[in-house]
């Protein structure tokens, strides 16, 4: 299981690895991001890997972007597949957090 | 002169006037019989006496007594009232009581005479309305008896004694009116059974020979559809039948600007199915015994004689042992207490389900006595129409699916993906149009929520338990059973999810239930969890 991070300015691009983000591994994934999230306030979190979400994983991304928002910071998603979109909508989750195509956009909405 | 104009009743405690006005009406024509005060006056009383005089101020009874017993006693009379001049009140409150006018002492003779003539002619042209009244609803109760006969004897089938498989009950009361309700029953063969149930708008016999006329079109269509499809040995679908029944009976419906509510319903136990065509009906109610709940079935199809409304869309309702279906007109929703208010769908859906455990004749009993209990009359309306078709528990074997697979897996967050690929797997062979790639991806994702919950929940978070996954495709379901064997589960218990961010859980439940065409969890009396998720391969509700 894998993350990888990297920074342009104030921003870390995080790009999860996992074809999956279930209840098998979101403790997992919770737990990679502490660190980061105490370094950085302004985050990006790739999903181009990603084909599938539950609602465990949509938990996990709802917890940090609280904490993330709470401390004046924001998380925005990009590359999101179609499956996973279609979870996010089903939960309305496209609603909260900010979700963009690709990382150049989302680097330039973070101005 | 002779009396030729009939008798005329004068009562006056002064005898003055009564000497005045008998000279003057007898010599106008009247046989005249007077009276000392208002006793005599009702004494002397008969039908026979074609107008009446009253004085408002007499001894022993007054003008007003006498008045009121006139007008209760003699309908056809509105007696003329004298007053004392300045008495208005006593006038007026006469004029309530149903006198037809009233003149004042000193009275003008002409004006007096005219005033009777009048009050003659008023009352003979009330007599003549009534009558003709009285004969128009004589001859509107001819009609309701010859609707109520056609009704009873054209509209309502009577459903197959013994058709093995379902325990059928039916039941009408006729209202005051009769409206054009109607049902059929007609058995395709050993295994279909159609039943159709009907309204056509309006009352009296044109509706009921309306609905008998559709009757027999329905024959007509089978029979006609069967012969054109009997090269491929294909029974005529329910959407085709309707479709012929509208397409021959619109102008004529048109014609008569009527139009019909039906459902037509095809019990076919060889794929433990009703496949139905609903038209505007009231929505029937079916009975699911696995989760002891009830649905409503709606269709989309406008009423039958409606222009353009052909394709009918035909939908599918699957069902088990000792399901029920409760079909109904609007007269039982429309039922009315004392305030007027409807006894509407959502009781009746509680009435029916409380009687879930009856036979279907008891079922529509006990629905009976509760829409009496609440409108207070054994009387509607409207027709008291409705058929319950059961679903026998004992007599039609289970349907075998046509391809099953099973997997058991330890309970254990890890297997999820596993899990995943196994119905993925699964799924690969069937046709694309039937279930298609989005859809697959969302039954994995309805698969993972389930499979947590179990572990999570039933299992507390034990990884040494074992969940069982048992996948089933049948000619128009896909069903997925797990089995487990940890503590139970209530879906109910569970909270409704928040959609602001503010909570990272609660969506599992609310997920699978989205997805899922129909979820069941039930326990067994060895502690066995059950969940079964249900996905309809065709055009489902």
């Amino acid at each position: 299981m894998e993350l990888i991070t990297e920074n342009i300015g104030e921003i870390t691009i995080v790009t999860l690895m996992e074809k999956e983000l279930d209840a098998g591994n979101a403790k997992w994934f919770k737990s990679q991001m502490l660190s980061i999230v105490k370094k950085s306030k302004k985050i990006i979190l790739d999903m181009n890997h990603v084909q599938f979400v539950d609602s465990s994983g949509c938990g996990v991304i709802l917890s940090w972007l609280r904490t993330i928002t709470s401390n004046g910071g924001d998380m925005k998603l990009v590359s999101v597949q179609k499956p996973v979109q279609a979870l996010f909508e089903l939960v309305r989750m496209h609603r909260i957090v900010e979700i963009l195509e690709d990382r150049e956009m989302a680097i330039r909405s973070f101005g | 002169m002779n009396p030729h104009r009939g008798k005329i009743l004068i009562a006056d405690d002064d005898p003055i006037i009564r000497i005045i006005l008998k000279k003057l009406f007898g010599k106008t024509g009247f046989e005249v019989i007077t009276a000392q005060n208002g006793k005599e006056a009702v004494d002397l009383i008969s039908n026979e006496i074609r107008a009446v005089i009253l004085d408002l101020e007499m001894p022993v009874m007054d003008g007003i007594e006498c008045l009121q017993f006139i007008r209760k006693n003699v309908r056809d009379i509105s007696p003329i009232m004298l007053t004392a001049s300045e008495d208005f009140t006593s006038a007026v409150e006469a004029m309530r009581y149903g006198a037809f006018d009233y003149i004042t002492k000193p009275f003008n003779p002409k004006q007096l005479i005219a005033l009777v003539d009048k009050a003659i002619e008023t009352d003979a042209q009330a007599k003549r309305l009534r009558r003709v009244e009285a004969e128009l609803a004589k001859s509107r109760d001819q009609e309701i008896e010859t609707a109520s006969k056609i009704q009873q004897a054209l509209l309502m089938g009577i459903p197959p004694k013994n058709f093995k498989g379902m325990e059928i009950a039916n039941w009408t009361i006729p209202s005051q009116k009769v409206d054009g309700d109607f049902y059929d029953f007609i058995t395709i063969d050993s295994q279909c059974l159609d039943v159709v149930v009907g309204d056509v708008m309006g009352k009296g016999i044109a509706s009921a020979l309306m609905g008998a006329a559709l009757k027999s079109y329905f024959l007509r269509a089978i029979h006609e559809l069967e012969l054109s499809c009997a090269h491929d040995d294909m029974l005529p679908e329910p959407d085709a039948i309707v479709g012929r029944v509208q397409s021959a009976m619109i102008h004529q419906m048109e014609e008569l600007e009527t139009f019909v509510t039906l459902c037509y319903a095809r019990f076919d136990l060889s794929r433990n199915q009703m496949r139905f065509v609903d038209c505007g009906h009231m929505r029937t109610i079916q009975y699911l015994k696995e989760s002891q709940t009830c649905i409503l079935l709606q269709g989309i199809n406008m009423p039958i004689g409606f222009p353009e409304t052909e394709p009918f869309t035909q939908f599918i309702a699957p069902f088990s042992k000792g399901d029920f279906f409760f079909f109904y007109s609007d007269g039982l929703t429309e039922a009315m207490d004392s305030h007027g208010h409807l006894f509407g769908e959502e009781r009746l859906v509680k009435s029916v389900k409380a009687c879930s455990g009856l036979s279907p004749n008891e079922i529509i009993k006990g629905v009976w006595a509760d829409i009496v209990k609440f409108s207070g009359t054994e009387t509607f309306r409207d027709d008291f129409t409705c058929v319950v078709v059961k679903i026998d528990p004992h007599d039609i074997p289970m349907l075998q699916p046509d391809v099953e697979s099973r997997m058991t897996f330890s309970s254990d967050l890890k297997e999820l993906s596993g899990i995943r690929q196994f119905i993925r797997n699964f799924c690969e062979p069937i046709p694309e149009e039937l279930l298609c790639e989005a859809r697959i991806s969302m039954i994995e994702l309805a698969v993972t929520e389930v499979v947590t919950n179990i572990i999570r929940h039933a299992y507390s978070g034990r990884s040494d338990a074992i969940v069982q996954v048992t996948a089933s495709l049948f000619p128009d379901m896909f069903l997925i059973e797990f089995v487990d064997k940890g503590k139970s589960f209530n879906p109910e218990d569970v909270p409704h999810p928040n959609f602001d961010g503010s909570r990272d859980g609660g969506f599992g439940i609310y997920i699978v239930s989205q997805i899922m065409d129909d979820v069941v969890y039930s326990r067994d009396k060895d502690n066995t969890n059950y969940t079964k998720l249900k996905i309809f391969l065709k055009p489902s509700l």
